[in-house]
């Protein structure tokens, strides 16, 4: 009965990513070692960061946490996102060809270490008790939008890295690089300052993805059309 | 169109999916601890009282619960635990659960001072329907309001609206769907008979001036255990806080008058704090045996009267309870006299007197003189109450409250002068006056400590730190103190306590099996509207590229 909950949790996880890769074509390139690659560049990075973040910012929390919001020590924080942005362009760089494989296999990659090593415990320990609580829905919802955040990101970072960008889309692709390192502030400013419930931060996330995706696919479009990638 | 993507679907499924999960999922199930999540509510609750007296079992006999909490109205079969306000069961209802439901949960009021007279006597009402033989088979648990229980309470009650009250049938189903339920959970072992049940019984002894075994003899008499509902919330204020602090402060002025030479009395006076006296008076039964027919010479055996008390601080009026009408001109007729001439004297309600014979075929007697009059020794009980049926006598309602002290302190007075005045056979006024007066202070002392704890028999015996405390400050005041142990019958024992008298309550809140088969359902559409997106997504990817180019064409 609660296994059942749990393997509900872990379908609505599990399945899109599988979809993903299976119907972007990456699975007929053999893409799949690189996707591990990927998580393990993914394993690096975060270990890199908690390194930093544990020597640099070791007090922030228990100070933080009696001012409220303590805004510039969140930002400080926040900026070390930057090192996932180098991680991301350092599984481009390793990943041969060029195309949307390249970039699928990044983004798929990455998300999937993430899914793996944030919420599959999570999952785990508390879908499978007798307490019901929808909160396991949410995160495996949100999993789901952080697929689409992180191929939007490493689409990003590859259009950045790209010189024959047009030269219009250098700050719309910068400005877009920037509000993904510091989305996951700005979210908890909102929620923190706005008291949104978890649903509605859920949507808003959502929207906010959906909307991200869509202008990078555009830029990504124009450009791999003028390449001739199709 | 259609058929395509469903193959594909079948195809996924047919995949790399479903087998390495077929063998990974059931080792992980394996290997995971059974219950790896903790109860998100948990409470201490107290199961009622368990005993066998003579043999008949009192009682609720099991404490194990893994049952859907239901509400007072709201439940049908014994798979239902029922949980309600103390306030919402009545004697009647709490039947029908004993016969019927699987369990009980009662949760006390918020505060339990605060209630009126109506809600006092609802409670008590209800503890005495609770108390009443035959045994409860059903596991019955108390537990204090807090403001989670409060949710549960009131989640429990609004849904399994039985179906007269649901506005339509379509309404009826979206509530059974989404409703969310309660799994209690207690897990305990069926309880166990209580292995070193000792049940404790002190007395001390204050010796007159004169030849010792001459002299007429006075006992006091008050036991300290007190009863309710469920034993770990039985603080027994009134019954019987007030009667043993009564009886310290008489050992204390009466130790320092016997301590002077000259103003000792030709009187000797015996102090008794008996244990089990809410379970048919063993403590005095059992001591009564030891010191009567023990070979050695007795403390009471003479005792020209004996007087217990026994709830003192309920009402301003106090009654003299008696067996037996004792005779004009003897020890008691005058000490009985004496204590309504005092009472009179100082302007307090006239003393009344009640008799009432011994009725050996009731399952317990009334009062605790009983016990010594059926020994042959003359003896009365001073109370409050004018009934030894009052509710107030057993009860978890029984608590420490502040205007209990003044009355406390009038009885004390009029009894201690009354026996000062018997001692040293004199009629004039004020025997106790400053400095030496019966101290408010001291009252409050002991009973403020002594419903500081439960003071159930079962949760006494002679290690306890209670006895110790009794023992230690009648030893200041007293001479010869002893304390008296008595271990029931290996075979045919009087009476039986058991264990887990407290456990925790785990509340898992649940959805019907129903929900989960609909969150399938939706996920399932979410994830094939995932599909169809993924699936055609080149066509998304067309149409931006269409739109890109035909900007940078007109640019």
């Amino acid at each position: 009965m609660t296994l059942f909950h749990f393997g509900n949790c872990v379908a609505l996880v599990y399945v899109p990513y599988h979809l993903t890769y299976k119907y972007s074509g990456l699975s007929e390139y053999g893409a799949f070692w690189k996707c591990v690659q990927a998580g393990g560049i993914y394993i690096f990075v975060q270990l890199i960061k908690m390194l930093a973040l544990a020597t640099f910012f070791p007090t922030a929390d228990s100070e933080g946490a009696k001012l409220g919001f303590d805004f510039i020590g969140e930002l400080l924080k926040s900026s070390m996102d930057i090192a996932d942005l180098i991680g991301i362009y350092l599984v481009l760089n390793s990943i041969p060809g060029k195309g949307h494989a390249k970039v699928l296999t990044a983004g798929i990659g990455w998300a999937s270490a993430e899914v793996v090593l944030t919420r599959f415990l999570l999952l785990w320990v508390g879908a499978r008790g007798a307490e019901f609580d929808w909160k396991y829905i949410q995160k495996s919802l949100e999993s789901n939008i952080s697929l689409v955040q992180h191929i939007t990101t490493a689409t990003l970072v590859w259009l950045w890295s790209r010189h024959d960008l047009k030269q219009r889309f250098v700050p719309v692709v910068t400005s877009l690089l920037f509000i993904t390192v510091y989305r996951p502030l700005i979210a908890e400013m909102l929620i923190t300052s706005f008291m949104i419930g978890p649903w509605s931060a859920l949507f808003i996330k959502a929207i906010h993805a959906a909307v991200l995706g869509s202008v990078t696919l555009h830029i990504y479009s124009a450009l791999a059309h003028s390449i001739g990638i199709f | 169109m259609w058929f395509d993507e469903c193959d594909g679907f079948v195809e996924l499924c047919r995949g790399s999916l479903p087998y390495y999960l077929l063998i990974v999922l059931p080792i992980f199930i394996i290997i995971a601890p059974a219950n790896p999540v903790a109860a998100s509510h948990e409470f201490p609750a107290f199961r009622m009282n368990q005993y066998d007296l003579h043999g008949v079992p009192h009682g609720c006999r099991s404490a194990s619960i893994s049952l859907e909490a239901r509400s007072v109205s709201g439940w049908s079969t014994s798979r239902h635990c029922v949980v309600a306000r103390a306030l919402d069961l009545t004697p009647d209802s709490f039947q029908a659960i004993k016969k019927k439901a699987g369990s009980l949960i009662v949760v006390l009021p918020e505060d339990l001072s605060s209630l009126n007279d109506e809600q006092k006597e609802h409670i008590m009402a209800l503890e005495v329907a609770m108390m009443t033989v035959p045994e409860t088979t059903i596991p019955v648990y108390f537990s204090k309001w807090n403001p989670e229980l409060e949710v549960i309470l009131q989640d429990v009650g609004n849904s399994f609206i039985t179906d007269d009250k649901a506005g339509s049938a379509t309404e009826a189903l979206f509530n059974s769907i989404t409703a969310s339920g309660y799994q209690v959970v207690v897990p305990s072992a069926q309880p166990a008979v209580k292995p070193d049940v000792k049940i404790s019984t002190l007395h001390g002894k204050l010796t007159g001036s004169g030849s010792e075994d001459k002299l007429p003899t006075i006992a006091i008499v008050a036991h300290y255990d007190s009863h309710g509902a469920t034993s770990e919330l039985a603080f027994g204020a009134e019954s019987n806080a007030s009667g043993v602090s009564m009886l310290l402060e008489l050992a204390r002025l009466f130790s320092v008058v016997y301590s002077v030479g000259k103003s000792r009395p030709h009187h000797n006076l015996v102090f008794i704090v008996t244990g089990a006296g809410k379970l048919n008076y063993l403590g005095s039964k059992k001591w009564l045996e030891d010191q009567l027919d023990g070979l050695e010479g007795s403390v009471i055996q003479d005792a020209s009267y004996v007087l217990c008390l026994d709830s003192v601080s309920a009402s301003d009026k106090l009654y003299v309870h008696v067996s037996k009408p004792p005779k004009d001109f003897s020890a008691g007729g005058l000490l009985v006299k004496e204590i309504k001439t005092v009472a009179n004297n100082l302007n307090h309600p006239p003393v009344e007197g009640i008799h009432k014979k011994i009725n050996l075929a009731d399952e317990s007697l009334a009062w605790e003189h009983e016990r010594y009059s059926i020994r042959r020794l003359p003896a009365a009980t001073i109370s409050s109450l004018r009934s030894h049926d009052d509710p107030i006598r057993k009860t978890i309602l029984d608590v420490y409250s502040d205007d209990k002290i003044d009355k406390l302190y009038k009885h004390t007075t009029i009894v201690a002068e009354a026996l000062a005045r018997h001692m040293y056979n004199v009629s004039y006024s004020q025997i106790f006056s400053e400095p030496l007066s019966v101290s408010k202070d001291s009252l409050t002392m002991w009973m403020k400590y002594l419903t500081s704890q439960p003071r159930s028999a079962s949760l006494i015996n002679d290690k306890h730190s209670l006895v110790n405390t009794i023992k230690e400050s009648m030893q200041k005041y007293l001479g010869e103190v002893k304390i008296t142990n008595h271990i029931p019958d290996k075979r045919e024992p009087e009476v039986v306590f058991y264990d887990t008298t407290k456990a925790t309550i785990n509340v898992y809140s649940v959805k019907p099996a129903v929900f989960d088969l609909i969150l399938t359902i939706a996920i399932l559409v979410y994830l094939g509207f995932i599909y169809l997106v993924v699936y055609n997504f080149s066509k998304f990817y067309n149409f931006a590229t269409k739109i890109s180019s035909g900007k940078s064409k007109s640019s």
